[in-house]
C-alpha cells in the first residue's frame, strides 16, 4: 500500500501533461523511450558484466523521458530479466549501467568519462552531433538511428545482425 | 461331361481373378492419388508455415524498432515465388507495418480489415515474438495449386493405372481364351480320335460282313457247281444206265445192241468233254503244251466254225502272219475258240459277224503275248452278267441249251496257260473276247497236228496193272485181255513192286493216285530197280501230274478210250525194245 500512493499521483501528473507533450500521435520521444529497452534484446553483453538481476538502464545528463522510459522498461522483460532506470549526472556511477542514455550539452564529455566500459551507450542527433553506439535520428517523421559497430566491439559488445540491419548506417571500422 | 465341371470353373474363376486384380490396380492409384493429395496438402501447409516462420523470424527486429522498410524488404523477399499471393507484417496492435498483394487490393490493410483469403489461397497468420513476448502478426497467403493441375496429375496417374488395369484385363481374357480355344480343341481331338475308332470298328465290321458274303458267295457257288455236276451226270447216267439195263436182255437184236453200245460210249464222250471241262476250269487239267502258230490253228478252224456258226452268221478273220507262236495245249485252245464263238452264236439269233483276230502286243514288262480275240454284233450284255460269265454253270441260256462250262473252260485254260482273258462288252455293242497268250521262246518248232492213233497191230504182251479201284481194275484187265494181252492186277503200289521182283512184265500200267504208295512213286522205285521196264501212267486227276509233270513218262487220261491205251502200251514196249 505504501507504493501505490506515488504510483497514483504520477499517472495523474502525467495525464495533465500529456495533452501539452504530444497531442494525437506517439511523440518521437515516447518511440526513442520505448526502444531503449528493446536494445538489449539484440544486444549481447561481455559474460563478466550485467549477468544477472535487473537490467540497469541509465539516463545521463539531460532527461527528456520522464516517466515514459520508466512505463516503457517496466512492461518489458528480457529472458525473465525486469528493467532498473536510473537518472544520473555524471559518469562517475556509471559502472552498473547496462544502456546508457547520454544527452544533453555534456554529451561529449560523459562519453568520454564512460571510457570503453562494457555499455551500450546511446545519443540523439537531436541534441548531440556525439555519437554513442546507437545514435537516434528521425528520418521521414520516423525515429531510426545509426550504429557504431567497431565502438560496440571495443566495449565487448555484440550487437545482433537484426539489428545492424535496421540501421541507416553501420560503422563497421 | 467329365471335363464339363471343371471347364465351367474355369472359365468362370479366371475372369473373376482378373478382374479382382485390376479393381486392385485402380483402388491403388486411387489410393495413391488419395496419398498424394493428402501429402501435398500437408507439404503444402508446411511449407507455408515454414514460410509465416521464416518472415516472422526475420520481421522481429522491424517490428521491434517499428521499421516499415526492414520488414517491406522481407515481405518483399517472398514476391519471387509466384505462388505467394499474399505478405504481409502487422504490429502488435494490429496496423499493417508491411504489406505485399500481388492483387494490389490489400496493401494497405490492417490485421482487422483483412477479409478472409479467396477459396483458392491457403493463409497462415502466425506471431511475431521478440523476448517471448508477441509483438505483431506476420500473415502467409499462398495459392493452392490450379485444381485443374492437380486434376490433370490425377487424371494421368488415374488413366495410367486404369491402363494397366485393362492391359491385366486384355491379357487375362486373352489367357483364358486361349486356355478355353486349347480346351476346345483337345476335347475335338478326343471327339476325332472316337469317331475314328468308331471308323475303324465299322471297317472291321464289313470287312467281317464281306468276308461272310465272299464265304456265303463261294458256297453258293459251290451248290451251283455240284448241283450243275450232278444234273449233267444223271442225265448221262440215265442214258448210260438205260441202256445197260437194254443190253443185258439175251434176246437182243445185234443191230441194237450196237445201238446201244454206241450210245453208252456217246454218253460216256459227253461225260468225259464235262469233267475235262470242269477240270480245265479247276486249271487242273493235265496240259499237253506245244508250239502253236495262232493264224494257221484259227485258218485251219474257220470250215469247223462256219458250219458250228449256221448261214445267216458271217465270219471275217484277221490274221497277223508275223505273231509269235504260243506254247498251249491245241486242243484245249481249239475248246476255248469254239466255246466263245458257240456263245456269239447264241447272242446273234438274228445273224450278224463273228470277227476273230490275231495280233502281238507287248505287255507293260515289255513281254511278247499273242492275242486271240472273238468278237461278235449281238446283243451284248451288262457289267453284272459280264463279270459272272466265267463262273462254272453260270448260263443266261434256257436250261438245256448250255452247260454253263464254256467259258468257264476258256478262263480256266487261259490262266493255266500263264495268259489271261478279258471281255468287253456294254449292252446292244455285241461282245470282245479277248484271249492274251505268252509267246513262245524262240526257236520252237510248230508242231504238226498229231493223227488220231489207229488201233494198231499188238504184239502178245505181258501187262502188269496197278489200280486201287477194283472196278476200274478189272475193266482194264478185261479190255487188255480181250486186246490179247498176258493181265497180272495188283491192287497198290507196294504189292506191283513186289511182283515185278518176282515176274518179268514187258509194261506196267499204272494209276497215279492210290493209298499209301502212288504211281508216281511206283515209277520211280522201278525206275532204279528195273530201269528197262516201262511205266504208263493213267491219271483221270492228279495234281502232282498237273503241277511238275510225270517225269517223261507217257500218262494217258481217264477216261481213257481203248485204242489210247493200247497205242500206249504198244509205244512203251516198242520204246523199251
Amino acid at each position: 500500500m505504501r507504493h501505490r500512493l506515488p504510483l497514483l499521483l504520477c499517472l495523474i501528473a502525467a495525464f495533465l501533461l500529456l495533452p501539452a507533450a504530444a497531442p494525437g500521435a506517439i511523440s518521437d520521444t515516447a518511440v526513442k523511450a520505448a526502444f531503449l529497452p528493446r536494445f538489449a534484446r539484440y544486444v549481447t553483453w561481455p559474460a563478466s558484466a550485467h549477468s544477472s538481476g535487473p537490467i540497469v538502464i541509465c539516463v545521463i545528463g539531460d532527461d527528456p523521458f520522464g516517466r515514459m522510459l520508466n512505463e516503457a522498461a517496466a512492461s518489458q522483460q528480457v529472458d525473465g530479466r525486469s528493467f532498473v532506470v536510473k537518472r544520473l549526472t555524471s559518469a562517475s556511477a556509471a559502472s552498473d549501467c547496462a544502456i546508457a542514455f547520454v544527452d544533453g550539452g555534456r554529451t561529449e564529455e560523459i562519453l568520454a568519462a564512460l571510457g570503453r566500459q562494457p555499455i551500450l551507450t546511446v545519443t540523439d542527433a537531436r541534441s548531440s552531433g556525439q555519437r554513442g553506439v546507437i545514435h537516434f535520428t528521425v528520418v521521414g517523421g520516423r525515429v531510426r538511428f545509426f550504429i557504431d559497430n567497431a565502438q560496440a566491439q571495443a566495449r565487448g559488445l555484440t550487437i545482433s545482425s537484426r539489428l545492424l540491419a535496421l540501421a541507416i548506417g553501420v560503422n563497421q571500422k | 461331361m467329365r471335363s464339363l465341371p471343371k471347364s465351367l470353373l474355369e472359365w468362370r474363376t479366371a475372369p473373376t481373378a482378373i478382374f479382382l486384380i485390376a479393381m486392385l490396380i485402380v483402388a491403388g492409384g486411387i489410393g495413391i492419388i488419395l496419398q498424394n493429395e493428402v501429402t501435398f496438402r500437408s507439404a503444402r501447409d508446411r511449407q507455408a508455415m515454414v514460410a509465416a516462420e521464416v518472415l516472422a523470424g526475420s520481421v522481429t527486429a522491424a517490428v521491434d524498432f517499428d521499421d516499415p522498410v526492414a520488414a517491406k524488404e522481407a515481405v518483399d523477399a517472398f514476391q519471387v515465388n509466384p505462388q505467394v499471393r499474399y505478405v504481409a507484417v502487422f504490429d502488435g496492435g494490429g496496423s499493417m507495418l508491411a504489406a505485399f498483394d500481388r492483387s494490389g487490393k490489400r496493401s494497405r490493410l490492417s490485421l482487422a480489415q483483412l477479409p478472409a483469403p479467396p477459396p483458392t489461397n491457403y493463409r497462415v497468420a502466425v506471431p511475431v515474438v521478440s523476448a517471448g513476448e508477441r509483438v505483431g502478426t506476420a500473415v502467409y497467403e499462398v495459392e493452392r495449386e490450379a485444381v485443374a493441375r492437380r486434376l490433370t496429375r490425377y487424371v494421368i496417374l488415374g488413366a495410367l493405372a486404369v491402363l494397366a488395369a485393362l492391359v491385366i484385363v486384355t491379357l487375362g481374357l486373352a489367357q483364358a481364351a486361349l486356355h478355353r480355344a486349347n480346351r476346345e480343341l483337345s476335347e475335338r481331338a478326343e471327339a476325332l480320335s472316337q469317331a475314328n475308332e468308331l471308323l475303324a470298328e465299322q471297317i472291321a465290321g464289313r470287312a467281317k460282313a464281306e468276308e461272310q458274303l465272299r464265304q456265303s458267295q463261294k458256297m453258293q457257288a459251290l451248290g451251283q457247281l455240284t448241283g450243275g455236276i450232278a444234273h449233267d451226270f444223271n442225265n448221262l447216267l440215265t442214258v448210260i444206265q438205260g441202256s445197260a439195263d437194254i443190253l443185258t436182255r439175251d434176246e437182243l437184236a445185234d443191230d441194237r445192241r450196237k445201238r446201244f453200245a454206241k450210245a453208252i460210249v456217246q454218253a460216256a464222250d459227253n461225260a468225259a468233254v464235262l469233267t475235262s471241262q470242269l477240270l480245265a476250269f479247276a486249271r487242273r487239267q493235265p496240259l499237253k503244251p506245244e508250239v502253236v502258230d495262232l493264224s494257221q490253228l484259227v485258218a485251219g478252224m474257220t470250215d469247223l466254225l462256219d458250219r458250228t456258226m449256221g448261214e445267216r452268221i458271217k465270219i471275217e478273220t484277221s490274221l497277223e502272219r508275223s505273231t509269235p507262236p504260243v506254247t498251249v495245249d491245241r486242243n484245249q485252245l481249239q475248246s476255248a475258240i469254239l466255246n466263245i464263238a458257240s456263245n456269239a452264236r447264241d447272242a446273234m439269233p438274228d445273224g450278224g459277224t463273228l470277227t476273230i483276230r490275231v495280233s502281238e502286243i507287248r505287255s507293260e514288262a515289255g513281254e511278247r503275248m499273242a492275242t486271240i480275240s472273238v468278237s461278235d454284233t449281238g446283243a451284248g450284255m451288262d457289267a453284272d452278267t459280264a463279270s459272272r460269265i466265267f463262273e462254272p454253270f453260270f448260263t443266261t441260256k434256257k436250261t438245256g441249251k448250255g452247260t454253263g462250262l464254256g467259258l468257264s473252260q476258256v478262263y480256266g485254260f487261259a490262266t493255266q496257260s500263264g495268259g489271261e482273258v478279258f471281255v468287253d462288252s456294254e449292252p446292244g455293242e455285241g461282245t470282245t473276247v479277248t484271249l492274251l497268250l505268252p509267246c513262245s521262246e524262240p526257236g520252237m518248232a510248230v508242231a504238226r497236228q498229231a493223227e488220231e492213233p489207229a488201233l494198231p497191230e499188238q504184239p502178245r504182251a505181258e501187262i502188269l496193272v496197278v489200280e486201287d479201284n477194283e472196278d476200274v481194275g478189272q475193266f482194264a484187265e478185261t479190255l487188255l485181255t480181250e486186246l490179247g494181252h498176258s493181265v497180272t492186277l495188283a491192287t497198290s503200289g507196294e504189292e506191283a513192286l513186289e511182283l515185278t521182283r518176282d515176274h518179268d512184265f514187258d509194261v506196267v500200267f499204272s494209276d497215279v493216285v492210290m493209298p499209301g504208295m502212288g504211281g508216281l512213286r511206283l515209277a520211280e522205285r522201278l525206275a532204279e530197280e528195273k530201269p528197262d521196264l516201262p511205266v504208263v501212267l493213267a491219271t483221270g486227276y492228279s495234281q502232282e501230274i498237273a503241277q511238275s509233270g510225270s517225269g517223261g513218262r507217257p500218262v494217258i487220261l481217264k477216261p481213257y478210250r481203248l485204242a489210247t491205251l493200247s497205242q500206249a502200251l504198244a509205244d512203251a514196249i516198242s520204246g523199251r525194245s
